[in-house]
């Protein structure tokens, strides 16, 4: 074996076992009626579980709020995160300091942000609830047609410095002339931001977009901590339809199916970020 | 004639206000948004530490600051094995590190360098990266059910190498791909091996990209809550699985909450302090020099 492969074979090796085998049992999972109490009765049933899991509405309309989830998230996380961004980029006053704490929300425990959040709007012992209400408004944060917009201000707060994080390494990597001639043709500050710094940045925008997507679409600890898919099925998030499938009802070959689903539809968007990634790597 | 000498301080400045002094409209709104970014952030974590020396009658009163201090929750959350799962937590992710590092060291530079496993080998380990847990995780419980291993580290451990290697390999070749390659080659032209090269030269030269690499990887596994969860619900739960069992509005608990999640945060917080600059090159792969 050349010396590539034997210095690449252990990684493959492990690899395998702790992705690809899971990967594929899980496959295997979705076409049986798998069941942990009796794993001995378990036989094929052929694509019977993707047609259940396709003809469940409960499904669709975790997938649809897993959707929503995403796009609120990302879309708010991007404008919030680009404007912190070029604010630091700016600012040199006990520089590291204030860099390091704005990015530390990305590293706190998901399940102890919301717990922490589940308490701080809580309408009784909330600290943001009882500020609102000395000034006279009522807001129940976790209440009907409220609640999944909450979770995304949660997200928000722990995930934007992941876009501060990569935006500003853009930012700060940009060449400094088209900067200088802008300035020296007297082009305002915004038109300068539309036409320079954004088209030259996009690589470093897409890539941010594309990684903080797919980890939104994991979203479970904020759900598990703070609504339990309620109220209603309003914050019933895909990863927690399925979690609430296989570990609550015990249905592991259709909650594999629609974990299978949702991996198809992602995979699209993997695809995508792999070429970007290769396209800026090669630039 | 007087030529000013720009000094590259203020030349600088003046490409970083590109046009907008500090003075600016847009250079106040900045500061302003740095203000109020800064209490944001600030506020939830003054917001536990309090809770967790408050008593339960405090907690009913969220805007109180001021307040007779109490150990009780430190007390009642020390001795409900918080520290024990911490440590599990911490076995956990020293030992995911550990191999993925090792393993994970010699398949990114093998990447890097000779471009080995293809483009096929570099799409596996960023999927891997994004991969819905869900998909992985039914297979890790009926395994370890077959293996009677559920309920137990070996089971976490499984789980948590399917997403802390391919992060680290992944963080890894963004580094190496950084190494100059005339370094090597002038230690291959020394009379040194291909394998001594790298672990020579090459390594020692990655040493900071490791080290932000495998910080990065245990502060994944140890928040995880999804595959911990699951697999370890009982006996062998980790902080995350403990913090959640805190799930509670009876005031008491509350407190013993804040003071769980205050020792859960405080390490990783620490440790990700060190790691930030290098995490841009190491979350993009490379595709964002920084």
């Amino acid at each position: 074996m050349s010396f590539r492969n034997r210095m690449l074979a252990p990684l493959l090796v492990l690899f395998a076992a702790a992705v690809g085998y899971p990967l594929i049992y899980s496959f295997y999972l979705s076409l049986t009626n798998y069941s942990i109490i009796h794993p001995k009765t378990t036989h094929l049933v052929g694509a019977d579980q993707y047609v259940r899991a396709i003809h469940d509405p409960d499904y669709w309309s975790a997938l649809r709020v897993t959707f929503i989830f995403v796009i609120c998230s990302v879309l708010l996380e991007l404008c919030v995160g680009m404007a912190l961004a070029l604010a630091l980029q700016r600012q040199r006053w006990a520089r590291n300091f204030t860099r390091s704490f704005l990015l530390s929300p990305m590293f706190v425990t998901p399940i102890a942000v919301g717990l922490m959040f589940r308490f701080l709007l809580n309408q009784q012992l909330g600290v943001i609830p009882t500020l609102l209400a000395k000034v006279g408004v009522t807001y129940d944060f976790f209440g009907v047609d409220r609640a999944l917009f909450s979770l995304v201000v949660i997200d928000v707060w722990q995930w934007t410095p992941f876009m501060v994080l990569l935006l500003l390494a853009g930012l700060e990597s940009l060449p400094r002339q088209p900067f200088e001639a802008a300035r020296v043709d007297g082009a305002s500050p915004f038109y300068t931001f539309r036409r320079i710094t954004v088209p030259m940045m996009s690589s470093v925008l897409t890539v941010a977009v594309l990684i903080r997507s797919l980890d939104a679409m994991k979203v479970f600890e904020y759900v598990y901590a703070i609504t339990r898919g309620g109220p209603g099925t309003q914050t019933q998030t895909a990863q927690y339809f399925i979690y609430q499938t296989g570990i609550t009802f015990f249905k592991l070959g259709l909650a594999s199916a629609m974990a299978y689903i949702l991996l198809a539809m992602v995979m699209v968007v993997i695809v995508i970020l792999f070429r970007s990634v290769e396209r800026a790597k090669n630039a | 004639m007087t030529t000013a000498v720009a000094s590259p301080s203020d030349e600088r400045d003046a490409l970083l206000d590109q046009g907008v002094t500090g003075r600016s409209t847009w250079g106040i709104v900045g500061r302003l948004l740095l203000v109020a970014a800064f209490f944001v952030v600030l506020m939830p974590f003054v917001w536990v530490i309090l809770g967790s020396f408050k008593t339960g009658a405090q907690l009913n009163d969220p805007a109180l600051l001021v307040f007779t201090p109490t150990l009780d929750n430190w007390r009642e959350v020390l001795d409900s094995g918080i520290l024990q799962a911490a440590g599990r937590s911490a076995f956990v992710g020293v030992t995911t590190v550990t191999m993925s590092v090792l393993v994970g060291s010699m398949g990114a530079y093998a990447i890097s360098r000779y471009k080995a496993g293809g483009g096929a080998t570099r799409f596996g380990i960023l999927a891997a990266q994004v991969l819905p847990p869900a998909v992985l995780v039914f297979p890790f419980l009926a395994i370890s059910f077959t293996l009677h291993v559920n309920d137990t580290l070996i089971a976490v451990i499984a789980a948590h190498l399917s997403f802390v290697l391919p992060v680290v390999t992944w963080f890894l070749i963004g580094f190496f791909d950084a190494v100059p390659r005339e370094l090597e080659e002038q230690a291959l032209v020394d009379g040194l091996g291909r394998f001594a090269a790298f672990r020579k030269v090459v390594l020692p030269l990655v040493a900071p990209g490791i080290g932000a690499s495998a910080i990065f990887g245990f502060v994944l596994s140890w928040n995880d809550l999804f595959y911990a969860l699951i697999l370890a619900p009982g006996s062998a739960a980790t902080l995350p699985v403990r913090i959640a069992g805190f799930n509670t509005f009876r005031g008491v608990e509350l407190g013993a909450m804040c003071a769980a999640i205050v020792v859960s945060i405080v390490p990783v917080l620490i440790a990700s302090f060190f790691i930030q600059r290098r995490l841009v090159r190491g979350i993009s792969g490379g595709a964002v020099k920084y």
